[in-house]
């Protein structure tokens, strides 16, 4: 058991009245301190590789999306929030989705989608804003998730540094 | 212009106080009383008398009735209906008749008392100076009607008193805290207690 | 200039002050969340015009237009007059405040307030008081437990401390021998040491703090204290009766603050200069009751809420006790010639 024992009071802290004038004194210094608001759609939040914002479908050098519609990460998203219709190629992958939508207002940003992908083709972009006036906006099909790799490089980059920690160091990619 | 104003003003006033008693809901009540003594406080106006129109609104208007509301709020509605079937039984009639007895003696004294005095000179000026300036008013109220003044106060706090006996109830000590310091005061808490709840029934307050 | 007729000089200066008047309560609507985030260190709004400035008018415009709802089992006449009741005190209060001496306006001499009344001050003390029945009643028609609270709150501390201001003012009728607040503020034009302030120190703390209970602010806003019951009083209200509530409770800061420059910092007196042409009066007359509309953010963004009985405590036990001894002082010292 501890026992705390209350300071007394002086006798100037239980009159009150010069402990108000030192209360007021401190918030009259706080009014000329730096401000520390931001003013947010000026000065947007800096983001970085760590940043978590809205997934993106990678695109490959060639042009196409890397993606071959294999469905890991719409069974992965704890939000429903992808629907992937799959579809066939010419090209040696064989496999692309005819359609994929990934509905914004469902994602939770949680990532899941980027670490079940085989492929390395969703990443977490750092694009946080999202408003618009109906929700049918708001669910992105492939021509707006579509990303150049270079713009999402720093975050595979990064992805694949964390990843490192989890292989075994003989074994190799 | 000031006839028609006033039979206006009088006829509110009495409209008000009809309403105090014949309104159904304690709150409308007292608003009605409230538009009484605005009214009142307009006459006065109109009679001249600023000074007393001012000290009406402040006095009535701006804190005793506030009092009331106050008090119209508190109060369980449930609680009204036993008053009033039997208002006597709730209040004790020797408690009430000793009330209402110094009350009249009180008044009566007043009265003597104000008509001891005869008009004088002083007064009339007072009265051709008007009311609005304070020095006659305060000279009138501390010499002449000093008694009457004294005795209304007297009166006032004499209620004050009685309300709150009436009003104070033995409280049996709530939670382990305030028992166990009842029990170090008093060796025996409940027994104190449950007396005064004894006397609280014998003067027909329970 | 044309000479225009005394009855619509009269009119044009009660538009001027209520304009003023109406313009304050807006800015002080904006002045309450600037200087609160300057406090915190945090910028206020700033996006409605330069600085914000235009903000009150935005805020006017979407009360406007926001939904008027009236809560199941209210009595709905009541609840529809009761921010009226709460705004309309504080503005007719105003009509008394002397906010310069005589000045020359198209031709008539005429003094610079809506009226003069040899009572004024109690004029001020008696109308501004009868604000609290639309705090009263608002929360008592609105069906709710919070409100009903919120306003018996309000009734209680406005009738506890209602007492204490106007024994302080008493203090300074009796130095002044005058209920007129133009006498009272003239009574003290000669030099600061005559400044009631100076004369009256506990009268005006006294002033002060009972200033905050009437009108309802922290840190004695109980009437409203939204950690405990939402919103107080005003919690059913919406729309634009509830920002009658706010301009009610903006416009009896803004007398009382007048009342306080009156009482104790001599009106629009300035010292060392006694012939201050009237507009300089006036001036001083805004900034010393700025200054106590700062006093009334200052002290809300500072100081926490107090608890109900502390505040009845604190009414009763030291703020009457404190007034009356005060009020018996002064009258023994200016018995004993002293001041
Ligand atoms: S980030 Fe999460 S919620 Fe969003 S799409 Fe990917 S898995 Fe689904
Ligand atoms: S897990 Fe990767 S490859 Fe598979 S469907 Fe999703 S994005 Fe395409």
């Amino acid at each position: 058991m501890v026992i705390v024992k209350r300071r007394e009071l002086t006798l100037a802290e239980r009159l009150y009245l010069p402990e108000i004038g030192r209360a007021l004194a401190l918030s009259l210094r706080a009014m000329f301190r730096k401000r520390v608001t931001r003013q947010y759609p000026e000065e947007p939040l800096p983001t970085n590789e760590v940043t978590r914002g809205q997934p993106r479908l990678v695109v490959k050098d060639d042009g196409n999306i890397a993606c071959v519609s294999c469905g890991m990460c719409e069974v992965a998203c704890p939000a429903y929030a992808i629907t992937i219709d799959g579809g066939e190629t010419d090209r040696a992958i064989e496999r692309e989705p005819k359609r994929f939508d990934i509905d914004m207002l469902r994602c939770i940003l949680c990532g899941f989608c980027e670490e079940a992908c085989p492929k390395d083709a969703i990443y977490m972009s750092d694009e946080l804003e999202l408003a618009d006036f109906s929700r049918q906006a708001l669910v992105y099909d492939i021509e707006k998730l579509k990303r150049p790799r270079s713009a999402l490089q720093k975050r595979i980059d990064y992805v694949n540094k964390l990843n490192d920690r989890w292989r075994k160091p003989s074994s190799t990619r | 212009m000031a006839e028609t104003l006033f039979y206006a003003l009088a006829l509110a006033a009495v409209g008000f106080a009809v309403g105090v008693i014949s309104a159904r809901s304690p709150m409308l009540s007292v608003l009605s009383l409230l538009g009484a003594f605005v009214c009142l406080a307009l006459v006065y106006l109109l009679a001249g008398f600023q000074f007393l129109a001012g000290a009406q609104v402040l006095v009535y208007a701006g804190a005793i009735m506030v009092l009331f509301l106050f008090v119209v709020m508190l109060l369980n509605l449930a609680d009204l209906s036993k008053v009033a079937e039997h208002p006597t039984r709730v209040l004790g009639v020797h408690r009430v008749a000793l009330a209402g007895g110094s009350a009249a003696l009180l008044g009566v004294l007043a009265l003597l008392a104000s008509r001891r005095i005869p008009d004088t000179a002083a007064d009339t000026a007072m009265l051709a100076r008007g009311f609005d300036e304070l020095e006659p008013i305060a000279v009138a109220l501390f010499s002449r009607y000093l008694l009457p003044f004294e005795a209304a106060s007297l009166l006032l706090l004499a209620t004050m008193v009685a309300v709150l006996v009436l009003a104070k109830r033995a409280r049996a000590p709530q939670g382990p805290r305030e028992q166990a310091q009842a029990v170090d005061a008093h060796g025996d808490a409940r027994g104190d207690a449950s007396d005064a709840a004894r006397e609280l029934e014998g003067a027909g307050l329970r | 200039m044309p000479e225009l007729p005394l009855w619509l000089v009269w009119v044009i200066k009660a538009a001027v002050i209520y304009g003023a008047l109406l313009s304050v309560a807006g800015l002080m609507s904006l002045a309450e969340r600037k200087v609160s985030a300057w406090m915190q260190y945090r910028i206020g709004p700033n996006r409605v015009g330069p600085f914000g400035l235009l903000q009150p008018l935005a805020d006017g415009v979407k009360f406007m237009f926001k939904e008027e709802l009236v809560p199941a089992g209210a009595n709905p006449f009541l609840f529809r007059i009761a921010p009226a009741l709460a705004a309309l005190p504080a503005m007719l209060a105003v009509a008394v405040i002397p906010f310069a001496g005589e000045i020359e306006l198209f031709g008539q001499r005429t003094t610079l307030s809506v009226t003069d009344l040899p009572i004024s001050s109690l004029y001020v003390l008696a109308v501004g008081g009868l604000g609290i029945y639309g705090i009263i009643l608002g929360g008592w028609s609105s069906n709710s437990k919070y409100s009903l609270l919120g306003s018996l709150r309000a009734s209680a501390q406005m009738v506890s401390y209602e007492l204490s201001l106007i024994l302080s003012i008493l203090a300074v009728v009796a130095l002044s021998g005058s209920l007129d607040l133009r006498v009272i503020a003239d009574a003290q034009q000669a030099d600061a040491a005559l400044w009631n302030i100076a004369r009256a120190p506990l009268a005006f703390l006294l002033f002060v703090v009972c200033m905050f209970a009437e009108t309802n602010r922290h840190p004695f806003d109980f009437a409203e204290s939204e950690p405990e019951l939402v919103g107080g009083f005003h919690t059913e209200y919406s729309a634009m009766r509830f920002a009658l509530f706010f301009l009610g409770e903006y416009c009896a800061m803004t007398v009382m603050s007048c009342l306080a420059t009156v009482l104790f910092l001599a009106g629009g007196a300035i010292p060392f200069w006694p012939d201050a042409p009237w507009w300089a009066e006036l001036a001083s007359f805004l900034v010393k009751m700025s200054a106590f509309l700062f006093l009334y953010l200052w002290v809300r963004w500072t100081l926490p809420r107090f608890r109900f009985d502390q505040l009845m405590r604190l009414g009763w036990k030291v703020l009457l006790p404190l007034a009356l001894f005060n009020l018996f002082a002064t009258a023994a010292l200016m018995a004993a010639g002293v001041l």
